[in-house]
């Protein structure tokens, strides 16, 4: 955050961006900032990098969203062990102690805890069979967090890549890709998603169960979800990147560049991948909120995550009939947290999206 | 235009062929054998043999998937493995009028409730109207249509526990009939299922409209002294319908993906269920069956959007 440091001026410099002049490169790399600090009265222009992130500081929604999914991240990872380890031990029947380790399980059932209201035992009360209902959403963050994750370093690879040397060589590769990008259009990810599921499911169930951490708890047809949603979404990055690289090609840098003799390879990583960061954030903070409905929705029809496992749209699916009873925050609760992460998602993605760009705002 | 036509359908039948290569691999490659699955406990080797070659499954795989694409052709999908005495048609065609009423209804409606919106709030652009409906919108659009069925199931269930009116808290009734029980059983699928259609219409048409209005010759129809409601209507109104044609596309899409939710959620028995517990059951004559017949619904609603693209903006030429 040096912006906040040096910036007395640059709240008073009204309306945005329109009132600074953009500066070139050339003209920012002879700016010193200590200079700057020293004469606030003087004219100085901000790196694209320092504008960009005084107008994503403006957008409150966007900081806002920020700071929800920093803190759902954080609740994902570091809330269930702290839980668990939060809550006075009890006697049951059988005059066992039962400390906050096992009831804040996420995988505990306890029939003698069915449907319970808020309370300090179950901070959020507890689901028809008697989970915690607090400690199977964190755990349900977790899983989408952890799938939208895995989906997106495959998305940004292959987006990336195959964008690039399309947009850069064109040719076949351009050919194919837009073949390929032609069929996933036609092709909805989600109907992909739902066959491949489906048919290589419960072979999943079979053999990667007895994967460590990623395979247990029915948890394995992840595994497929997330390549489903990576085989379908890298085309739509790569799409962008293409469109993207091409206007960066047209760049006199570029030609430049290859006047004094820069190789091909050279030309990519330096000139153009860099100048591809804004795009790709925004790109795949959007495919982001797309990943993490789809892999409630994966579930939600009963092909993802399986029980006793934990996923948004399984505990959706699982307690939807409990919108009628007396007890329906078991539903609700797991569709407040989708709600809330995706928007949150969507909005950063927006925000993102006017922060790089500041035309693309209607 | 005809050339242009011709490309699309050269496009269209690649795309077609290579989904229903897709689906077809899929299920030829699938671990587990269907036959074994159908017969369960009563195996033996003879009707085993004799169920293979029924079902053509004793041959090579590219001859496999012609026989697959001539029957295709004859609107023929063979046998359910599931239900072996029903044929895929007729389990599809029995589910199909359902979800056709879902999509036709919300379709419609989301072009009733979302055109009107837009224009509304590009007409009151940037005041409480405007705020407040585009606010909406945008959080009806973010959030999936799953949650929000679920956020109307309860509401519903509140407002019935209240009132004691006996509403239908999920079920479909008669499809194309609509007695009083019909129509409250499907009133709330579709206003859930147009919503999240509604709130993209709107933002676009809002986009549209204002881009319109600040268009010179509706300057110039004010300057001559036209009432604003003909330059509204009249003028800007038409032209700023141009873009959102191209939504009807991609609305399709959007429908046939949200179908497979609202079914869920609200217990209808339409195409969308019929798919997962294929899938679930692992009926692949089922599965692709559907498969094909989503994917020819949005391929044909995107060469419809393309085409009427051209008849009203006439300056579009094919490339």
């Amino acid at each position: 955050m040096s912006i906040q440091d040096k910036n007395t001026e640059m709240n008073d410099a009204g309306g945005m961006l329109s009132t600074t002049p953009i500066s070139s490169p050339l003209h920012e790399s002879t700016v010193d900032v200590d200079n700057q600090q020293e004469k606030p009265d003087q004219q100085k222009s901000l790196t694209p990098s320092q504008q960009s992130m005084r107008r994503f500081l403006q957008d409150k929604r966007a900081v806002i969203s920020l700071g929800m999914i920093v803190f759902l991240v954080l609740v994902a990872i570091v809330g269930p062990p702290i839980y668990q380890h939060i809550g006075t031990p009890y006697t049951n029947d059988a005059g066992k102690q039962v400390g906050p380790e096992v009831y804040h399980n996420p995988y505990r059932h306890d029939l003698d805890f069915e449907d319970l209201p808020i309370s300090a035992r179950f901070w959020l009360g507890t689901d028809s069979v008697g989970a915690d209902l607090l400690a199977r959403l964190m755990q349900s963050l977790l899983i989408s967090l952890s799938v939208a994750a895995a989906v997106e370093v495959v998305d940004i690879l292959f987006g990336v890549t195959i964008g690039v040397l399309a947009g850069y060589y064109g040719g076949w590769i351009d050919q194919v890709l837009a073949r390929i990008t032609d069929v996933m259009f036609a092709f909805p990810g989600l109907l992909f998603a739902i066959l491949l599921t489906g048919i290589l499911g419960p072979a999943s169930d079979q053999f990667l169960d007895t994967l460590p951490v990623i395979g247990q708890y029915g948890n394995a047809r992840l595994i497929i979800v997330s390549i489903a949603f990576a085989l379908t979404s890298w085309p739509v990055m790569a799409r962008y990147v293409r469109g993207q690289t091409l206007q960066i090609k047209a760049n006199q840098y570029i030609e430049a560049a290859r006047t004094v003799g820069s190789s091909d390879f050279k030309i990519i990583t330096r000139h153009i991948v860099p100048n591809l960061i804004s795009i790709v954030i925004v790109a795949s903070t959007l495919n982001i909120a797309g990943t993490i409905i789809g892999e409630a929705g994966i579930s939600l029809l009963g092909l993802g995550v399986q029980d006793p496992g934990s996923s948004l749209g399984l505990m959706i699916a699982e307690r939807a009939d409990a919108i009628d009873t007396p007890h329906p925050w078991e539903v609700l609760l797991p569709c407040i947290v989708l709600a809330i992460i995706v928007l949150a998602f969507s909005f950063l993605g927006d925000g993102l999206r006017d922060t790089f760009d500041p035309r693309s705002k209607d | 235009m005809i050339q242009f036509l011709l490309k699309r359908l050269v496009g269209l039948i690649f795309v077609l062929f290579c989904v229903t290569f897709i689906t077809f691999i899929m299920g030829y490659l699938a671990p587990g054998d269907p036959i074994h699955f159908i017969m369960g406990q009563h195996f033996n080797v003879k009707l085993y043999l004799q169920l293979r070659h029924l079902y053509g499954l004793d041959l090579p795989w590219y001859q496999q998937y012609f026989n697959f694409l001539v029957h295709i052709l004859h609107f023929d999908f063979g046998y359910s493995y599931k239900q072996q005495q029903l044929t895929v048609i007729s389990i599809i065609t029995t589910n199909l009028p359902v979800t056709l009423e879902l999509g036709v209804w919300a379709l419609l409606l989301q072009f009733l409730i979302g055109i009107p919106l837009g224009i509304l709030c590009a007409i009151k652009a940037n005041t409480w109207i405007d705020t407040a409906n585009m606010g909406t919108a945008l959080l009806v659009y973010s959030i999936p249509g799953f949650v929000l069925a679920v956020f109307v199931r309860f509401a519903i269930a509140q407002i019935d526990q209240a009132t004691g009116a006996g509403w239908p808290p999920t079920g479909w009734g008669n499809p194309w009939q609509y007695t009083w029980p019909d129509i409250q059983a499907k009133l709330a699928p579709i206003l859930v299922f147009a919503l999240g259609g509604a709130a993209y219409i709107a933002r676009l048409a809002r986009t549209s409209m204002l881009e319109v209005l600040r268009q010179d010759y509706i300057r110039t129809a004010r300057a001559k002294g036209l009432r604003e409601r003909i330059v509204i209507y009249r003028h800007a109104l038409r032209n700023a319908l141009i873009p959102l044609v191209t939504t009807f596309g991609y609305s399709l899409g959007f429908l046939v993906t949200g179908a497979f939710f609202i079914e869920n959620i609200f217990n209808i028995p339409g195409l969308g269920s019929i798919t997962v517990t294929s899938v679930s059951t692992r009926d692949y004559p089922v599965i692709q069956a559907t498969v094909i017949l989503l994917t020819i619904a949005i391929v044909l609603g995107n060469l419809l959007s393309d085409i009427l693209y051209m008849i009203i903006d006439p300056r579009i030429k094919a490339e």
